[in-house]
C-alpha cells in the first residue's frame, strides 16, 4: 500500500515537474483561476515581474531589485524623433481621459480638477524642478514604466502595456514639466 | 408577485431620477449621500428596494417550483435544514453535501438543483439574488463569523489570500494595492477599507448609483471590471475563495453586518 502511495505520488509529481516548473500550490491557484472561465483565465495571465510582485506582496526581497529593475528598464521606448517632452495640451486629455493615463485617479495635477485621488504624490507645481535632460528623462521613464525605478509600484506601466504609445507619453510628460501647462500654473 | 415586479419598476425609475440629480453634484460625502437617499425612498415609497428583493427571495424560496415541485425550506445553509437566523455570518463554509467550499449564492444554486431539480443553466440569476437578499436579511447587523477550520475551508482561504495580490491586466492591479495600501485613502471620491476594517459586510445591497441590487459576487467583479480584467463567473472558485479571504479577514477585525440587504451608493 505504500509503496504504491509513494510511487504515485512520485509520478504525479514528476507529471507536475515536467508539465510546468509551477508549485503544486501554484498549480491549484491556476487550476482556480481557470475555473472562472476563459476570458478571466485570458486577462489573469501574468508576465514574468507580475508573478514576481505577487508572490513577495509586492515588496521584493533586496537580492532581486536589481535584476528587476534591469528587466524593466529594457523595456521602455523613445519617440522615433527622440523628443521626450510633446505637446501639454494633448497631454492634458491624455492624463484626464480614463480610458487613457486616467492619472487623476490617484494624482492631483491642475488644481482646479475635483476629486482627484490622492494614492500617488501630488503633481500640482511639478515643473518646478526645471527641465533639464535628466529631469525630462526621469519623468518620462517613470510615465512610460513606473516599474522601472520603483519595483511592483502601484501605479501602472501605462507605456509598456501600450495605454500611452512614446508620443503620447511625451505629451503627458510636457503636461507636468511645461512651464505653461496648468500643472505649473502661478498662484 | 407582479405587485411586486411593477413595484420594484417604479423604485427602478424613482432611483434613475435621484442618481442623476446625485451626479449633478460635485463632492459629495458619500457616506451621507447614502443616508440622504435611503431616507428619501423611505419617505417617497414608504420601502427600500433592499426589502423589496427580500420579499421577492421570500416568496420565491416558499413556493414549490421546479421539476421536483418543493420548496426551499429544507435547504441547509450551515445550521441545519430552514434554520435562515444568522445563516450568512458562518458563510462560505464546507457543505459535505457538495463537497465543496459555497457562499450563500452558490449555496442557493445548490439547493435549487438538488432540491427542486433545476439544471444550472435553467437558474435565473435575479432569482438568486433575490433569494440572496431574504436569506441575508435574516443576518441583518450580526456579526460576521467566518473562521476556515476545515481543511477544505482553510484551502480556499489561502486561494482568496493568493488572488487577492495576483497583479495582472494592463493596470497591474490588485486587490491588496486599493484595499490594504491604500485603506482609508480615497480613490477619486470613494473611500476604500480593507478586509480588516469590515471590506464586504453591506452585501447585498441596493446600489443607488447603479439601481441595481448587488450581492457580494457582483461587488467583486465591478472592482474587476473596474481594472480591466474580465470578472470571475458567477459561482466560480475564485468568487468564493475571495469572498472567505475577506469574510474571514473582517471576522479577524471583529465587524459586524450592516443592515442587509445594505443601501449603498
Ligand atoms: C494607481 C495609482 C496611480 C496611477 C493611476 C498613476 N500613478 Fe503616478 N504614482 C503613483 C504612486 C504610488 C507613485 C509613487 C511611487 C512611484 O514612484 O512609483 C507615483 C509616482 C508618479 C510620479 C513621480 C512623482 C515624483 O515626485 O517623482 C509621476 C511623475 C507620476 N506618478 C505620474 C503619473 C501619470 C502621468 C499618471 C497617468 C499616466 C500616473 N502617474 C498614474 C500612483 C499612480
Ligand atoms: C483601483 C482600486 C481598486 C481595486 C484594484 C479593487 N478595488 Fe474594490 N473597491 C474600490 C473602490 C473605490 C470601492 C468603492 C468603495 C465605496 O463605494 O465606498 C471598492 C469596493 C469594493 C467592495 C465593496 C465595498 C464594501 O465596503 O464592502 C468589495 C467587496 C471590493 N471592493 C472587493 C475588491 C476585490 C476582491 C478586489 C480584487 C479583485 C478589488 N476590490 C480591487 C477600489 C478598488
Amino acid at each position: 500500500m505504500k509503496t504504491r502511495y509513494f510511487v504515485g505520488l512520485m509520478a504525479m509529481l514528476l507529471v507536475g515537474l515536467t508539465l510546468s516548473q509551477q508549485s503544486p500550490f501554484q498549480q491549484r491557484v491556476q487550476q482556480a483561476i481557470n475555473s472562472g472561465g476563459n476570458k478571466f483565465a485570458e486577462t489573469m495571465k501574468q508576465d514574468r515581474d507580475q508573478a514576481l510582485c505577487s508572490q513577495y506582496r509586492d515588496k521584493l526581497p533586496p537580492e532581486e531589485v536589481g535584476a528587476f529593475l534591469e528587466r524593466q528598464r529594457a523595456l521602455i521606448k523613445y519617440p522615433a524623433d527622440g523628443k521626450l517632452m510633446g505637446d501639454w495640451k494633448q497631454g492634458e486629455a491624455l492624463f484626464t481621459n480614463p480610458r487613457k493615463g486616467n492619472c487623476y485617479a490617484c494624482h492631483t495635477g491642475d488644481p482646479k480638477e475635483a476629486g482627484a485621488g490622492r494614492m500617488g504624490p501630488g503633481l500640482v507645481g511639478y515643473g518646478q524642478r526645471g527641465t533639464s535632460e535628466p529631469v525630462v528623462k526621469y519623468t518620462y521613464d517613470k510615465i512610460y514604466n513606473a516599474w522601472a525605478s520603483m519595483p511592483c509600484s502601484l501605479m501602472y506601466r501605462a507605456g509598456y502595456h501600450g495605454i500611452l504609445t512614446p508620443e503620447e507619453t511625451a505629451h503627458v510628460t510636457a503636461f507636468l514639466l511645461d512651464p505653461a501647462s496648468p500643472v505649473n500654473a502661478k498662484r | 408577485m407582479r405587485d411586486r415586479s411593477l413595484w420594484i419598476g417604479f423604485l427602478v425609475a424613482l432611483g434613475l431620477g435621484l442618481s442623476i440629480a446625485l451626479t449633478q453634484q460635485q463632492e459629495v460625502d458619500p457616506y451621507k449621500e447614502a443616508e440622504r437617499q435611503r431616507e428619501l425612498f423611505r419617505q417617497t415609497a414608504g420601502i427600500l428596494p433592499g426589502e423589496l428583493y427580500a420579499a421577492q427571495g421570500e416568496e420565491l424560496f416558499a413556493q414549490k417550483r421546479g421539476p421536483k415541485n418543493a420548496s426551499l425550506e429544507a435547504c441547509d445553509f450551515g445550521l441545519g435544514p430552514g434554520k435562515l437566523e444568522g445563516a450568512l455570518t458562518q458563510l462560505p463554509r464546507y457543505f459535505a453535501d457538495t463537497r465543496r467550499v459555497e457562499d450563500l449564492e452558490t449555496r442557493i444554486v445548490s439547493c435549487m438543483v438538488n432540491l427542486q431539480g433545476f439544471r444550472p443553466q435553467d437558474i435565473k440569476r435575479e432569482d438568486v439574488k433575490a433569494l440572496t437578499a431574504f436569506v441575508a436579511s435574516k443576518s441583518t447587523e450580526m456579526p460576521i463569523n467566518v473562521v476556515p477550520r476545515s481543511s477544505q475551508e482553510i484551502a480556499m482561504y489561502n486561494l482568496g489570500r493568493e488572488l487577492w495580490y495576483h497583479r495582472a491586466g494592463d493596470r497591474d492591479m490588485n486587490c491588496a494595492i486599493c484595499h490594504d495600501s491604500y485603506a482609508g485613502g480615497k480613490v477619486r471620491l470613494s473611500p476604500v477599507r480593507s478586509p480588516r476594517q469590515g471590506l464586504s459586510n453591506e452585501w447585498p445591497a441596493y446600489r443607488f448609483e447603479a439601481d441595481k441590487l448587488y450581492t457580494l459576487e457582483d461587488r467583486i467583479a465591478f472592482c474587476y471590471e473596474s481594472v480591466g480584467i474580465h470578472p470571475p463567473e458567477y459561482y466560480s472558485e475564485p468568487m468564493i475563495a475571495l469572498s472567505i479571504y475577506m469574510l474571514a479577514e473582517a471576522t479577524k477585525g471583529k465587524n459586524k453586518f450592516t443592515e442587509l440587504p445594505g443601501f449603498t451608493r
